[in-house]
């Protein structure tokens, strides 16, 4: 931020950041996010946590839904970026280059299975989007068969695949040949496939859709089903890759590889944005016949890139996805009391590794904890495409007095709202 | 305690403000919905019906099934309908009670904001 300013300055800074921002760029989400307490202008960024440019330390449990697994601003990443621009930019789309030669190739090694090839993007719905393209080139076929509260972007295909209306009614017509069935039902599965079905897509955990893993019986009962039909299976790990659910990568749980794997997110650090989406040699078929048909500025930069291998060797060399388990254990602990304590209120804890949520009893109840949790210094959003749960998903990195920090808040949450009331199903 | 008459008077001002505002007419002419109010102090009830962003009937009592249901002690409605109070703060303490969707949540919220920006 520069200069040290005093309290005050800072605080009018602040005003006026907000101020601009409600002019410029969003008045609703400002004013909303100031109801929720949660008009934080993030300053100092360090490990777990992120400090108000007030003051204010908060831990970071939203992290833009899994983006910050190497923490934030990670020191060594950091490190790799700012030597790698002394030398390097974006880097033209068009070549080929050695930062995305490396990364592709260590993509390769590190997801499971025969995934070979990459196709990079900027963002997880790029990446989705050139998921579902692949599919419909490479099998000429049109349908795509997604989940009941899927959450895949906000852009093109990847948007017609979200299996919630609210984020698609204002913009109807959807790109056509797309549809939902029920999540973790493999029978549904099996009757929405046809002839025409191109490709099945699904999280190995809903995200948005209110933290739900897939059991290993549907992943595995997806695999049979798509290699039964010649339908392509594709396994969107945007949230729930590198290392977020105690593996490096979800489906790894189950021993299920995916013909298409998309990732994004994390892979960047939080400091350079970079997607990729990894598919088996057949598939690139399709590809060698439009080497050129997809395109993206700004996907696979060299900066990206170089970040990307940074990120992978710094969760590789920390053993990252073992800490996160073991810290999803120790988060398991503390949520096992407050279901105790609360049981009128927090009804059901669903998790894999560090990718967890807390079900309450309605939908109130999500953002009135947002609110809550942040007056007891933890940033926490509810699961957009179900307010009934809150979603905590703190940087990989987080240590155990962070977790009982959480834990902690989450019981004087509670607390209040129990006070509050309002708390019956509806 | 506010009385009847008096949240019906608020929330006749409120439609009309909502009604007569160009702006938010617009906004709204995608917004189809059934609100029930509940005063949980009197357990007096009121009626607004939204159709395509216009409010085409208010009541004291309830009739069809709600989309929302808006429930606080009959001062706080008042003061909702006058736009003396930030309803939003108000739900996420627990004095306003929505059953509805986050969207429509957030929508009325909207709608407080553009017609009282400084609340």
């Amino acid at each position: 931020m520069g200069k040290k300013m005093s309290k005050d300055e800072l605080e009018a800074l602040k005003q006026q950041t907000l101020s601009d921002f409600a002019k410029y760029v969003n008045p609703q989400k400002t004013r909303v996010l100031k109801n929720a307490g949660l008009s934080i202008i993030e300053g100092k960024r360090e490990g777990a946590s992120v400090w108000d440019i007030t003051g204010e330390k908060y831990i970071d449990c939203i992290t833009s839904a899994g983006s910050f697994n190497v923490g934030r601003r990670n020191p060594e990443v950091v490190d790799v970026l700012r030597k790698a621009l002394d030398e390097y930019d974006l880097g033209v789309f068009l070549l080929c280059s050695k930062p995305k030669a490396d990364l592709a190739k260590k993509l390769s090694e590190i997801t499971p299975g025969d995934l070979q090839y990459t196709m990079y993007g900027s963002g997880g719905g790029e990446a989705n989007d050139f998921a579902i393209k692949l599919a419909r080139g490479f099998t000429l076929k049109t349908e795509i068969v997604s989940t009941v509260k899927a959450y895949h972007g906000h852009t093109g295909f990847s948007l017609a695949a979200i299996g919630r209306d609210e984020y698609k009614k204002p913009f109807f017509p959807m790109v056509p040949g797309f549809s939902q069935v029920e999540y973790n039902d493999i029978k549904a599965m099996e009757e929405a496939i046809t002839e025409d079905t191109a490709a099945v897509m699904i999280e190995p955990v809903q995200g948005e859709g209110g933290i739900y893993p897939a059991t290993d019986e549907y992943m595995k009962g997806l695999r049979k089903l798509c290699d039964d039909t010649e339908t392509l299976l594709i396994f969107d790990e945007i949230q729930t890759g590198f290392g977020r659910t105690g593996k490096m990568f979800c489906c790894e749980h189950s021993g299920v590889v995916p013909d298409i794997m998309t990732v994004a997110k994390s892979m960047g650090g939080a400091l350079y944005p970079i997607s990729a989406t990894i598919y088996k040699e057949e598939l690139n078929d399709f590809v060698m016949t439009h080497a050129f048909t997809h395109l993206s500025t700004f996907g696979g930069s060299d900066l990206g890139c170089i970040v990307g291998l940074a990120v992978i060797d710094f969760l590789i060399k920390n053993k990252i996805p073992e800490h996160a388990a073991k810290m999803g254990d120790r988060f398991q602990k503390g949520f096992d009391e407050l279901l105790k304590k609360y049981p009128e209120l927090f009804i059901e804890v669903r998790r894999k590794g560090l990718m967890m949520g807390l079900q309450y009893t309605n939908d109130s109840i999500g953002p009135r904890m947002s609110y809550q949790l942040a007056q007891n210094g933890v940033m926490a959003i509810y699961t957009g495409n179900e307010p009934s749960v809150m979603r905590l998903m703190p940087t990989l990195t987080i240590q155990p007095d962070e977790v009982d920090f959480v834990v902690e808040a989450l019981d004087k949450s509670m607390a209040e709202i129990m006070k509050q009331g309002g708390i019956e199903e509806y | 305690m506010a009385t009847s008459d008096e949240i019906m008077e608020a929330l006749q001002d409120f439609t009309d403000q909502c009604n007569n505002n160009k702006r938010l007419r617009r906004m709204q002419r995608d917004w189809t919905k059934v609100l029930h109010y509940v005063a949980v102090d009197t357990k007096d009830t009121f009626l607004m019906d939204v159709v395509e962003g216009e409010i085409i009937k208010t009541s004291a009592g309830t009739e069809g099934t709600p989309d929302i249901i808006v429930e606080a002690d009959s001062e706080t409605m008042c003061d909702m309908f006058w736009g003396d109070i930030n309803p939003t703060q108000k739900y996420l303490k627990g004095e306003i009670k929505v059953k509805g969707t986050q969207e429509d949540v957030m929508r009325i919220d909207a709608i407080t904001a553009v017609i009282w920006p400084d609340v």
